[in-house]
């Protein structure tokens, strides 16, 4: 609500400010309200940039060309051609000449634009890539299991949800306690005293 | 989030720290998710979030004293009342409780994830640890029916009262046809006007303020984008998440996907 009161406002002075033309332009930069170009949870690795957006892909719509991109509250909606880039999305076998339909909504993207007459334009879609973990650090969801089944202090492990605590809230794995990644600094009490002990974390998987 | 985490307790010195990669969306295909009493109320209740909140005790034991918004099925029953619940791909999140947290809040669980439902999450304690915590309690009879509507999208309009606009046309409502010409010329709502997603940003000068405007197309896709851009620039707006199929003569067939 709040944010829309503030986008009609500004609306208002810049069409007020409009009507001086000669410094318009300028100062209607600075009065136009200004969306955010980085999802919280991306921000956590990621400094906004000019000309770059990274949110969570919300919808593509290939009959006009448009992608609807979600950062956080806001929604961003940019149009594309056949020059648009694509990086790290494998095209469904029913749709291959429209990659971005398998792109799942939610999935962090990065997007790469030119903007003209307030209208964007997406040169680059580059869905985010899982992070590299060593396959030796990897366990299964069967290895899991059968931690949880023995508990705790019979398993002799500490598992870790380092998904946000709204996230977690919602529902973990049983047995494990919630330590969201940005707090990892404030919550470190919350990890064994014993530096040999097996620690496993977990969030919301690779997607 | 997770490989970071480990990454930064490694460097604490830890020496066996893992990575379960897979994580909630792997693990709930096969195991329930476990949450307290207290993030049942703030999480969902409070927040009105929708859910399918189960109540797995003997009909009379909840008629005792129960969580509001509970619907009753013993956990022996949850098989042969399947039916009731929603369609597997709502995806409805599904809470079970029992009296304290224990094997029949398991067994209700186990049966709904062996038939596919997920998330399905256990609460911790059950009835007890509800009422332990000071949270409301009612008694009576329980709804024995599962009602789960999912979240509209910011701007949805119900399909009902899309039809009833389209029906009758009111002069303050401007139905917004945003699919493109080929589309618009095989036939459109009566009283439409068409304008497609593309264009809109162009075409604002074309498009009544003083009107409510309620914009479709043809799966609902290109509508919530044209809804995000009328609403951006002031405009009163809602859009059709739903598909539509409309004749040459304008009759119109509306689906939820």
């Amino acid at each position: 609500m709040l944010l829309k009161c503030i986008s009609t406002f500004s609306f208002a002075v810049a069409l007020t400010i409009g009507m001086f033309a000669g410094q318009a332009v300028a100062q209607e930069k600075a009065a136009a309200p200004t969306k955010p170009t980085v999802a919280k949870v991306c921000g956590n690795c990621h400094q906004p940039q000019p000309g770059t957006i990274r949110g969570n892909f919300d919808s593509v719509a290939y009959k006009t060309r448009s992608i609807q991109v979600k950062i956080d509250e806001a929604t961003e909606i940019l149009r594309f051609d056949d020059k648009l880039k694509i990086e790290n999305v494998q095209a469904l076998v029913d749709s291959p000449d429209q990659p971005l339909r398998s792109l799942k909504k939610g999935k962090e993207v990065r997007i790469d634009y030119t903007e003209k007459d307030g209208k964007k334009f997406a040169t680059l879609v580059s869905a985010k890539t899982p992070i590299k973990v060593a396959p030796e650090k990897m366990v299964k969801t069967e290895d899991v299991e059968k931690l949880v089944a023995q508990g705790p202090e019979k398993g002799k492990y500490l598992l870790i949800d380092a998904r946000p605590l709204p996230r977690f809230q919602e529902g973990g794995i049983p047995t494990a306690i919630n330590i969201p990644f940005p707090a990892f600094e404030k919550m470190k009490d919350k990890l064994p005293a014993d530096k040999a002990m097996l620690i496993i974390y977990y969030c919301a998987g690779v997607t | 989030m997770s490989p970071d985490s480990a990454r930064r307790a490694e460097k604490l010195g830890y020496t066996n720290v893992k990575v379960y990669v897979d994580g909630t969306p792997e693990w709930v295909k096969r195991n329930y998710l476990v949450l307290s009493t207290q993030f049942l109320k703030e999480a969902w209740i409070d927040k009105d979030i929708p859910h399918v909140l189960l109540d797995v005790r003997a009909a009379k034991d909840a008629e005792a004293g129960f969580i509001k918004g509970a619907v009753s099925i013993a956990a022996a029953d949850i098989e042969k009342s399947l039916a009731k619940f929603p369609p597997k791909d709502k995806k409805a999140p599904i809470m079970i409780y029992d009296q304290k947290g224990g094997d029949d809040a398991v067994k209700a669980a186990k049966a709904l994830i062996a038939v596919g439902y997920a998330p399905v999450d256990i609460v911790s304690g059950g009835f007890d640890a509800w009422k332990a915590a000071g949270f409301p309690v009612q008694t009576g009879k329980l709804a024995e029916t599962i009602v789960y509507v999912p979240k509209p999208r910011p701007g949805e309009m119900s399909i009902d009262d899309f039809a009833k606009i389209a029906k009758t046309t009111p002069a303050d409502t401007l139905i917004l046809d945003v699919r493109n010409r080929d589309e618009g010329n095989a036939g459109m709502i009566k009283g439409a006007k068409l304008v497609p997603d593309e264009e809109i940003l162009d075409r604002f000068s074309e498009i009544p303020k003083d009107k409510k405007i309620v914009a479709h197309c043809s799966t609902g896709v290109r509508a919530e984008m044209a809804y995000h851009k009328l609403k951006e620039k002031g405009y009163n707006v809602q859009f059709l998440n739903a598909k539509v199929e409309i004749n040459d003569k304008g009759e119109f067939k509306i689906e939820k996907p």
